[in-house]
């Protein structure tokens, strides 16, 4: 059986906000779905993405820059990833990936509020050299969270992005690596309530080991007795075979 | 705790269904205990860690990947609503069975009982449909256990359904029991091929007489033969009335006024009743006609043109004329009656029949209801009576005359007899055709 590589209509939406040169972009829903992927791919015309993941623990230093020692006594001064994405591309800007943006702490949250803020807005102060640094104009970001519930994103950052976007399923590119008969429901693993959520590497990791291990041990060693057997019946009414 | 079923992997359908998340409901093992909604995407299925729920869960699994998800996905043919989700019963135990999935897991131990009891209530039908679903299950045996307790004779024929059912499934792969494709005819294709032709094999044993003798029996194993004729139903249909006629506006006439012998009057118009009526009835007095009802057996070749019509709404212009006919086997898609003149309308177009009888008892009936008074009713027939699958039937046959000779029907052959009849004038009793054999029985009857 072959599945339809048709991408589904969060995908379409996806692409097209991007298309239509959108800069300020949230993927939301759950785990799993290739919203990372998608956010540091999609799109990007040039270089390469600048990628955050949120912690508790994530330092303003993180985001924007650090002192570090340079040898002989010195410092210097490095630049984090929302500077460099602001600089990149010689200065037009590139594109800042913020993953798990609820998890930021309090500091970490208030410096993304102003990286992200509208360009004519945005400014930063060069510790080392002074001087003030803006957004390039292409300069856009994608922030993604597994919340299903944007009520718990702050009102500031979420006013910032007015668009957002629930992913739900994979991209249809994102399970091209698995057998046939795995693709369909890989891309429906992830539709479930939380404890039913089958996610893409699991799909992988349950291709890799049944080759090796057979079906009925992959789904045993991946998912436990009775839920393995209760994922090896769903695939085996879905497949017909 | 962990989940037991993962209803968001079933994959593969091609019918258009969108797949997306499911509620999941706490279920029981038993039967009604489990089910499968696929409009609301809700499924209640047992959580128990034991083979019989897993069975159970891979069923109503089963139901999400074939089970069709769009009212338009399934024809109007007029099958019964039961036989059809019966049938679909079927279809999803037998592919689990295939595969490999154990069925015979599939009883919960209501079946003999329940099985005796609608046995003991004479439900055929549900004796039909039941077994229809438990084909091929654990349930099977313990189900014909039941009925062999009250009713012996229902097994053999059940079992001549399976055997026609499993005809129908002999051969065909897994994937054609379950394709979900959509064919031209907008049906998804494992439903067209199986759950359809079983829905109409269980619709002819459920439309047919409860077999209670070899004939009986002998009837039902012919009618799930290919192109085998129904079994006889011994039952009338329910009168489907026909909406859709439309009707135009005769000018109306003075009601037809026709002269009574009377004592009393202006004129003397039969003077030579004098002579020959004991009383004298010599007057003439005029009274309108009242009307009547005209009901036509349309199953034949009687047709019944607009100039008929005029004709008889010229002699009574109130009446009230209907033609009925019932198509063999139909579950009441189709009209088995309709008016064709009534209040001075005169239907713009008259119609055919649908080959059978089917519903002259009900017919007959509704006649004597909406008769006014003692105006005529008539009813043009060939004076035979044939049940819902267009069989002569004794019983029917009689419950038809005994409604003729309470009510005091006219029987007429022709449609040109309806005017003379309309008009009281009445000739020697007719009695013809069944009818008439069972009307001269229940005088002979009577007279003893």
């Amino acid at each position: 059986m072959s599945i339809e590589m048709e991408p589904a209509q969060c995908w379409t939406d996806v692409a097209d906000v991007m298309a239509a040169g959108v800069r300020r972009v949230l993927l939301y829903g759950p785990p799993g779905t290739g919203k990372t992927f998608a956010a540091l791919k999609l799109g990007l015309t040039q270089g390469v993405s600048e990628r955050l993941v949120c912690t508790e623990d994530l330092t303003t230093g993180e985001i924007t820059g650090t002192w570090m020692p340079a040898g002989a006594g010195k410092w210097e001064w490095r630049e984090g990833p929302a500077i460099r994405a602001w600089r990149a591309n010689g200065g037009r800007g590139g594109r800042l990936v913020v993953d798990e943006v609820d998890r930021a702490s309090g500091d970490a949250l208030s410096t993304l509020l102003a990286i992200t803020d509208s360009p004519e807005s945005a400014r930063w102060r060069n510790p080392e050299t002074g001087q003030w640094v803006k957004p390039g104009p292409d300069f856009s970001v994608v922030m993604t969270t597994n919340l299903e519930d944007l009520e718990d994103i702050p009102p500031a950052l979420r006013d910032r992005f007015p668009v957002a976007l629930r992913i739900d399923r994979p991209h249809p590119h994102a399970v091209s690596g698995l057998s046939e008969d795995l693709k369909g429901p890989a891309l429906l693993g992830s539709l479930g309530e939380v404890e039913r959520r089958v996610s893409l590497r699991r799909f992988y990791a349950f291709d890799q080991l049944r080759t090796h291990l057979g079906a009925e041990r992959a789904a045993r060693l991946l998912f436990g007795e009775s839920e393995g057997q209760a994922m090896l019946d769903a695939l085996a009414i879905g497949s017909l075979e | 705790m962990s989940p037991r079923v993962f209803p968001e992997l079933v994959y593969g359908r091609r019918d258009g269904f969108e797949q997306g998340r499911w509620t999941v409901e706490s279920g029981e093992a038993r039967r009604g205990g489990a089910s499968c909604n696929l409009s609301d995407r809700c499924l209640r299925v047992p959580q128990d860690d034991d083979v019989v729920a897993r069975v159970v869960r891979a069923h109503e699994l089963m139901h999400i990947r074939v089970s069709p998800h769009r009212r338009e996905h399934v024809p109007d043919e007029g099958l019964p609503e039961r036989a059809l989700e019966c049938a679909e019963e079927f279809r999803v135990n037998r592919l689990l069975s295939l595969l490999g999935f154990d069925t015979g897991l599939l009883c919960d131990g209501s079946e003999k009982l329940g099985a005796r009891r609608l046995a003991e209530s004479g439900n055929w039908p549900e004796a039909v449909c039941f077994f229809l679903a438990v084909i091929g299950t654990g349930a099977e045996p313990e189900f014909l256990r039941g009925l062999r307790a009250a009713q012996p004779s229902w097994g053999a024929a059940l079992r001549a359904l399976k055997k026609a059912v499993l005809g129908v499934v002999d051969g065909l792969p897994v994937e054609a029991v379950g394709d979900t494709h959509v064919s031209d005819d907008g049906v998804p294709r494992g439903f067209e091929d199986v759950t359809l032709p079983v829905a109409r094999l269980a619709a002819r044993t459920l439309a047919a007489a409860a077999p209670s003798d070899a004939e009986g029996l002998r009837s039902i194993r012919r009618s799930l033969e290919p192109g085998g004729r129904r079994a006889p139903s011994g039952v009338f249909a329910p009168l489907v009335w026909d909406n859709e006629m439309r009707y135009v506006s005769r000018p109306r006439r003075a009601a037809h006024r026709r002269h009574r012998p009377s004592t009393t009057g202006s004129v003397m118009r039969y003077p030579s009743r004098l002579l020959s009526d004991p009383l004298c009835r010599a007057f003439g007095h005029k009274s309108p006609s009242r009307g009547g009802v005209v009901v036509i057996d349309q199953s034949g070749s009687m047709d019944v043109t607009t100039e008929d019509l005029d004709r008889l709404l010229h002699v009574a212009p109130n009446s009230l004329i209907v033609g009925y006919s019932h198509r063999p086997g139909d579950f009441g898609t189709t009209a088995n009656a309709w008016v064709l003149a009534a209040g001075g309308r005169v239907a713009e177009r008259s119609r055919n029949g649908n080959v059978g009888n089917g519903v002259d008892g009900p017919v007959l009936h509704w006649a004597v209801r909406r008769a006014r008074g003692s105006e005529p009713i008539v009813w043009v027939t060939d004076g035979q009576v044939t049940d819902s699958n267009d069989h002569p039937c004794h019983s029917l046959s009689v419950e038809c005359a005994r409604l003729v000779r309470r009510h005091r029907i006219h029987l007429v052959r022709r449609l040109d007899e309806v005017e003379s009849a309309l008009r009281g004038r009445r000739g020697p009793t007719a009695s013809f055709g069944r009818v008439g054999r069972e009307l001269r029985e229940l005088r002979r009857v009577s007279a003893a």
